[in-house]
């Protein structure tokens, strides 16, 4: 009963990452790029979480767990380079 | 359902692949790259190796972005 409908909210999340990608694809400066990466790195915990739901397996959390302990890494260095004066186009 | 996300995945890599390819503003090319590791971190945990996708998640989306953005800090950031 629950499965198709975790499934499917799965997949939805799926599909709102691509849209994120597109944005960060093609977003004119830098602080698309950043803000992207961050959404997109948000919505792949919850992805991951869920999949540990849906697979019944709960030590896949501690994917989510590292995850989440390491992800703002890439936001901290695109901050970084604007603050250092990089181009923001 | 399983095989529907499992195909959504794959198609979303395949695509990130070529986005990565495609950019020609490599800090776009660096944030493309990270998504894609993520996707592979999810990827591996579908295939059921969560320890392949810990190390991927810290080392790819971590480690990797950051040297990257350092290389692109210290030399240009528009491919020819």
């Amino acid at each position: 009963m629950l499965d198709p409908v975790l499934w499917s909210l799965l997949a939805f999340l799926l599909i709102m990452i691509a849209l994120c990608l597109a944005r960060a694809a093609v977003g004119p400066t830098v602080a698309d790029r950043m803000v992207a990466i961050n959404v997109i790195g948000t919505k792949a915990l919850v992805l991951i979480a869920g999949l540990s739901v849906a697979a019944r397996q709960p030590f896949f959390v501690d994917v989510a767990l590292v995850y989440g302990l390491i992800g703002f890494l890439a936001t901290i260095g695109v901050a970084t380079y604007l603050e250092r004066g990089g181009p923001s186009t | 359902m399983h095989l529907v996300f499992s195909a959504l995945l794959v198609v979303l890599l395949v695509s990130c692949g070529l986005a990565v390819e495609r950019t020609r503003d490599l800090l776009g090319a660096v944030v493309i790259f990270a998504s894609y590791s993520l996707l592979m971190a999810i990827n591996w945990q579908m295939l059921g190796a969560p320890d392949v996708a810990i190390t991927e998640a810290a080392v790819g989306a971590g480690v990797t972005t950051l040297l990257l953005i350092g290389a692109v800090s210290r030399t240009r950031r528009r491919e020819e």
